[in-house]
């Protein structure tokens, strides 16, 4: 375990400093900017554009993990075994659809910022969790199941005790996926006006500031990387077991 | 005590279960065998109303287990499933320990519980119970099925191919085992089986199902001496009857007195089967062999004349 949060200590100490204090890494930017352009991004405080990256996509795992698990359950029950094509196909939609598509959608109905952006990240991170939470609870063998009905535990305790912790791990790889994909989609969220660190990007892009695009896309990446790392720690610890 | 009256089931217009009727006394194994898909298993599955019958209705103890929810039918019925299905997330003390959490025990009683059943299957607690069921053999975890099956007391229980998938050796051990465990209990028990030897070797009765139907119910002996025409006879097959009653009979029954020293050559104890004592008397030769107890001391003798006529038609 130890051997694992090393790393993970040192993405996310990273991370912090380049939020926290991208002074610091102000010589190394400066080797890829223009004479003259500035090198960190200063219209608004790094660390707080990375705080509201967080809060976005946090908003939306929380929504798509809800939404995601609990159609996965239903659909793997008896009665709610025909609503399986429905809600693959809405979750499919989700997906396929394009979340810039999406968010020209999104954006006449509820208005520029948070919220298209929120939308977007809901529905493009709902297919992982959805496919996912279906494919660990049919992974649950059929004697285990057999066994607990055998044993007289009520339909809620099969599954809160039994099928859900034995598809836990592969219903956490889902979220895992679902997050991490979140976190690089989250930025063209700065498109429609959402606080985020896409806006370091998108600025960087249009006055031709590479050191804005490179600081804002190595924000984004060690994000990425330390929450894959960082949900990868209990589903180690869980097929251990 | 298990009556069984008019229980029939049908799947997708294909009768599965067929009209069926019979009793199981208090104390009782009963083994239900037949081929794939004979109907044995639906019918043990509706004694526990995890697939509920058609028609017809099972009463335990003199109660309609329809009028019972089933979760609670089902937690003061032990059953022992077809590929164990112990709980792999979970100790071997907490697989035991299931129904009893369920009915509500309290901590201190579960705990005494697992491990009086621990040490009846020949499992050390302490060793065994923090374990999980994937650190098993194959042989200890159809032990913990059973033992988990067994964890409340229940007065019956229902079996599923419950040695299965095992060797051999393993087999007949934990089917001797099991056989003396269920005659100190007193547990009623309905065992499916498509092996005849199992059959044989645990049931007080077996029925022979097909297409749905009970063919014929008997005592092990009278299926073997007078097996129906057709399915039956087939099944039981008649190659090796009388070898097969032969081991329905424990030497005690048949030995004579006799004292001595013990003997260098072959030898019986008193609880071996009259099959054991004939395989051993064939290769020895000679009319008779010593019974030896656990002590070395002979306390009888079996002769071969006894064992052929019990192993034959007239007797």
């Amino acid at each position: 375990m130890t051997g694992r949060l090393v790393p993970l200590g040192l993405v996310l100490a990273l991370f912090a400093a380049l939020a926290g204090a991208p002074g610091l890494f102000a010589p190394a930017l400066g080797l890829v900017a223009e004479p003259g352009q500035t090198v960190i991004y200063d219209r608004q405080p790094l660390w707080l554009l990375a705080g509201w990256h967080v809060v976005l996509v946090a908003a939306a795992g929380a929504v798509a993990a809800v939404v995601g698990i609990g159609l996965g359950i239903l659909v793997t029950r008896p009665r709610g075994a025909e609503f399986m094509t429905l809600a693959r196909m809405a979750s499919n939609l989700g997906q396929t659809f394009p979340p810039i598509a999406v968010l020209a959608v999104a954006v006449p109905i509820v208005g520029f910022g948070f919220e298209p952006t929120f939308i977007a990240l809901c529905a493009y991170g709902l297919l992982p969790v959805f496919e996912n939470t279906v494919a660990g609870l049919r992974g649950v063998p059929a004697t285990t199941r057999e066994a607990a009905r055998g044993m007289g535990m009520p339909p809620g305790a099969v599954l809160a005790r039994v099928e859900l912790p034995l598809a836990a791990p592969v219903i956490l790889t889902g979220f895992r996926l679902s997050t991490i994909i979140n976190i690089g989609t989250a930025t063209i969220g700065s498109t429609v006006g959402a606080v985020g660190l896409g806006e370091v990007i998108v600025a960087g892009l249009q006055s031709g500031n590479t050191a804005f695009v490179l600081q804002g896309a190595l924000l984004v990446a060690l994000m990425a990387i330390a929450v894959d790392m960082a949900l990868r720690l209990p589903f180690r610890s869980m097929t251990r077991a | 005590m298990i009556e069984v009256e008019n229980l029939t089931k049908r799947f997708d217009g294909v009768t599965a279960v067929d009209d069926l009727s019979f009793t199981v006394p208090e104390g009782e194994v009963l083994a239900l065998v037949g081929t794939s898909g004979c109907g044995k298993s639906t019918t043990l599955r509706m004694l526990n109303r995890l697939i509920e019958p058609d028609r017809g209705r099972v009463l335990i103890d003199g109660l309609d287990a329809a009028a019972t929810p089933p979760e609670k039918l089902r937690q003061g019925i032990g059953y022992v499933i077809q590929g164990v299905g112990l709980f792999p997330h979970w100790s071997v003390a907490q697989n035991i320990g299931t129904v009893p959490r369920l009915l509500g025990w309290d901590r201190a009683r579960t705990e005494a519980r697992t491990r009086e059943l621990l040490e009846l299957f020949g499992l050390d607690p302490d060793e065994f119970g923090p374990k999980p069921p994937a650190a098993l053999s194959g042989g200890q975890q159809q032990r913990i099925g059973v033992a988990r099956a067994m964890a409340a007391e229940p007065a019956v229980l229902l079996m599923d191919e419950p040695f299965g998938a095992l060797d051999p050796v393993t087999r007949a051990r934990l089917q001797e085992e099991f056989a003396q465990i269920q005659r100190r209990r007193g547990i009623t028990v309905i065992l499916v089986t498509h092996d005849m030897d199992e059959a044989f070797r645990l049931a007080d009765r077996i029925a022979v199902m097909d297409q749905g139907k009970i063919l014929q119910v008997d005592t092990p002996e009278r299926l073997l001496r007078g097996p129906r025409e057709g399915f039956v006879r087939q099944f039981v097959g008649l190659d090796d009857r009388a070898l097969r009653i032969l081991s329905l009979h424990r030497v005690s029954e048949y030995a004579h007195p006799a004292s001595g020293a013990a003997p260098v050559g072959q030898w019986v104890g008193p609880g071996d089967t009259l099959r054991e004592a004939a395989s051993r008397l064939i290769w020895q030769g000679g009319d008779s062999l010593p019974v030896i107890d656990g002590d070395d001391r002979v306390v009888g003798e079996i002769r071969a004349a006894d064992i052929w006529r019990v192993g034959g038609r007239g007797a």
